[in-house]
């Protein structure tokens, strides 16, 4: 069967400074994304990823991000992620980094691992956490997330939404 | 301490904190590392897994000149309670000597500027066999565009002497917006040419070696080697207790 076929890159934004996750945004992201590998592809590289490249899902609570690109490129576009150091929206820089997660072909294989990611993460904030309130808050949550059937077509289940 | 956090939230199970000995000044007295437990009251759980995160102690000499490598064979009690030891040679010699001869864990491949001299592949040869592994940094290559092509130019020379083998990864991070994560450092193993089985090994197996290297450095001094008999001469010395006996008892 002759299609197209993508890879999804399921990236977190890590930053110091908690304003920066509220200011990210899609254009801003792809904009980082682009003027590294341009940096460090050069213009190649540039052309090559941006056939089939858009910035799918963005989390702004949790700085998830899902980009897509086309498979014969991923690779191009992997070793570039290191090399974003900040993002710039509204004449403001902030300085993050991203961390890859998951490389995945569809977007529900990268939904099931950020589903796992996102229960261990909670796990680890259970540890962390030291008002009751917030630890039985977090213990629901745990136990009610999974991956239901209802699913948007930008794979938008975050466990917070998704209940049995 | 900043960093070490980050360090850990993004999925590392072992971090080495490195003291650098320069020997441009006249004396240099080596500072007794800082203990981890200093650090972190309990040190946290690594994401993923049960067990506690390691913190180990690095030193690295930069030797430009043979008599500093003395240092190493002295036997100040300083240098034994660092867990790695990395030397960083300036000029070919010390190189083929590091390569060859020294006690080190771990070489050090300068990629702040061009390399002074050509790597060569008989000292990258016996350098393999002993156990050692090359070192490349990436943290200039993340702040500085002109670093950038040094550091890749540097690491591709190194491959094409070494074909990918015994190579280690790691970032001189000062803060911790300069570090990156696991699967971040392996794509940038691609870049430096390695292929994708052996980027992965540079940040996992590689550096497992090196600490089980270091383990061994600092504890073993020799080995006893215990040789099975041949079982002739077993059955004889058993036959004559027997005989010994038979006439005895006659």
């Amino acid at each position: 069967m002759v299609r197209f076929k993508n890879r999804y890159v399921l990236c977190e934004v890590v930053s110091e400074d908690p304003r920066c996750r509220q200011c990210i945004e899609d254009r801003t992201l792809g904009l980082a994304v682009r003027d590294a590998i341009a940096r460090v592809h050069g213009d190649y590289g540039l052309a090559c990823c941006s056939i089939s490249f858009t910035v799918k899902y963005l989390n702004a609570y949790t700085g998830t991000v899902l980009l897509r690109c086309r498979k014969d490129s991923y690779r191009l576009l992997c070793s570039a992620l290191p090399f974003v150091r900040y993002l710039e929206s509204r004449a403001q820089r902030y300085p993050c980094f991203l961390n890859t997660l998951h490389v995945g072909g569809t977007i529900r294989t990268c939904q099931r691992f950020l589903i796992q990611y996102n229960r261990t993460q909670l796990l680890r904030l259970l540890q962390n956490c030291t008002n009751e309130e917030e630890r039985q808050c977090i213990q629901k949550s745990l136990l009610s997330c999974s991956l239901t059937e209802e699913q948007s077509q930008s794979g938008d289940e975050e466990e917070d939404d998704g209940t049995e | 301490q900043n960093i070490l956090t980050v360090c850990f939230s993004v999925g590392y199970s072992a971090v080495a904190l490195n003291h650098v000995i320069d020997f441009k000044e006249k004396k240099q007295e080596i500072i007794k590392p800082v203990s981890p437990s200093e650090l972190f009251p309990s040190l946290p759980i690594v994401q993923g897994t049960s067990k506690r995160i390691k913190i180990l102690t690095r030193l690295t000499l930069v030797v430009s000149d043979p008599s500093h490598c003395n240092l190493l064979r002295s036997t100040s009690a300083n240098i034994r309670l660092y867990d790695i030891i990395a030397v960083f040679p300036k000029t070919e010699k010390l190189f083929h000597i590091a390569c060859t001869t020294l006690d080190v864990d771990l070489v050090c491949i300068n990629v702040t500027e061009k390399l002074p001299f050509y790597f060569r592949r008989p000292p990258v040869n016996m350098a393999i066999d002993r156990g050692i592994y090359f070192e490349l940094l990436y943290t200039p290559a993340i702040k500085d565009s002109t670093m950038r092509r040094y550091t890749i130019s540097n690491a591709i020379s190194l491959m094409q002497i070494c074909k990918g083998k015994n190579i280690v990864i790691s970032s001189a991070a000062e803060r911790p917006l300069e570090l990156r994560g696991p699967y971040d450092v392996a794509n940038l193993g691609l870049l430096f040419g390695l292929s994708e089985s052996e980027a992965k090994a540079a940040v996992s197996t590689n550096c497992r070696a090196t600490m089980l290297h270091g383990e061994t450095r600092k504890s073993a001094c020799g080995v006893v080697y215990t040789v099975k008999k041949p079982r002739k001469v077993e059955e004889e010395e058993t036959a004559v207790p027997a005989c010994k006996k038979a006439k005895t008892q006659a």
